[in-house]
């Protein structure tokens, strides 16, 4: 989860994370680059002594400035468009999930091996044990494998949410009346968190997402497989 | 605040945000980059202004060097890491591979031995 006051990415639990970060580090270069020339071209114009009133036109400068900033584009569409292309790659899944967003709560449907579906309500603060997260942490947790790839299906029942989970770089609408999929492999195990990212209701903050990793040897063990 | 890190866990080191945005100690690559972008646009700056004597063309020589070497710097770091991540995770794999495998008829050391002396 974030820590207090958390401006940056959290880190990485799947490889489609890591090339986010990856690609956020590298714009976020250019983007400093770009500003520390813009900050310089203020910085002479506010101390220039310089004063022509018959300066018609700058072709070189214009030619310049033009496509200078059109190859920094490509350099930055480029990662970009490949970073696309891998989230939408299918890679054979081992278990599917359903995710349906409900006002406000979610439901989960493990069907694959059984009829296993639970509801996952935000703690109200009256029901935190020590240690609990407020406004996090949840009666039922998703519990998943790891290393292992998992289809997630997203929808709603009622009205638009969205399923998120910032460390698995994730983020899928739910819409009523359409299935969205969504594919992931986490690739170390431990509890991680996400929330509601689509405005549905008065509360919307309080619907969070727990997603309990662990290693797939315990996950057969579990009410998945033996239910 | 961040859990402190595991024992064995690299720590975290004090971020420095150039411009308030740019983390230059846990970003990979940047401080390297900044700091050998900062010795190019000196070098770069200083000669000239030392062949020509013109402060302001020298400043705006400086700031373009500053740009380029730490452009360049950069993007050879993060190929080089990228590569260098890449054979990290081929080699966790092979490691994987190895444990799960060793002494079966799947062991890559086996089909490996196998295949060099045919």
């Amino acid at each position: 989860m974030a820590h207090a006051a958390q401006v940056g990415l959290q880190d990485a639990t799947s490889p489609i994370m890591e090339e986010l970060i990856t690609f956020h580090d590298h714009a976020l270069m250019i983007i400093f680059l770009i500003c520390f020339l813009v900050l310089y071209a203020l910085f002479l114009t506010l101390t220039t002594k310089l004063t022509n009133t018959n300066i018609s036109d700058a072709q070189e400068m214009e030619t310049v400035w033009t496509i200078l900033p059109a190859i920094i584009l490509v350099l930055i569409a480029l990662p970009s468009l490949r970073i696309l292309y891998m989230t939408d790659e299918v890679n054979d899944p081992s278990l599917t999930i359903k995710s349906i967003g409900h006002q406000w709560y979610w439901t989960y449907e493990y069907t694959d091996y059984g009829g296993l579906i639970f509801n996952s309500y935000m703690l109200p603060p009256l029901f935190l044990e020590p240690g609990d997260l407020r406004l996090l942490d949840v009666d039922n947790r998703m519990v998943l494998p790891i290393e292992a790839p998992i289809r997630m299906m997203i929808t709603s029942q009622d009205v638009l949410h969205s399923w998120a989970v910032p460390t698995l770089g994730l983020k899928t609408d739910a819409i009523p009346g359409r299935l969205n999929q969504t594919t992931f492999t986490a690739t170390r195990p431990g509890v991680y968190y996400g929330q509601c990212s689509e405005i549905c209701g008065a509360n919307h903050s309080f619907m969070p997402i727990v997603l309990e990793l662990i290693p797939l040897k315990i996950f057969e063990m579990g009410p998945v497989f033996t239910l | 605040m961040a859990a402190p890190p595991e024992p064995g866990e690299p720590e975290e080191r004090k971020s420095l945000k150039l411009l308030g945005f740019l983390d230059v100690e846990n970003t990979p690559c940047a401080r390297h980059s900044i700091l050998y972008g900062s010795l190019g646009s000196v070098v770069a700056g200083f000669g000239h202004f030392l062949f020509t004597s013109e402060i302001r063309r020298s400043c705006d020589v400086g700031v373009g060097g500053f740009i380029l070497v730490t452009l360049g710097c950069w993007f050879h770091c993060r190929y080089n890491y990228a590569k260098q991540r890449i054979q990290e995770r081929i080699a966790r794999e092979e490691i994987k591979k190895k444990i799960l495998y060793e002494g079966t008829h799947l062991d890559p050391e086996r089909k490996h031995n196998g295949s060099s002396s045919n």
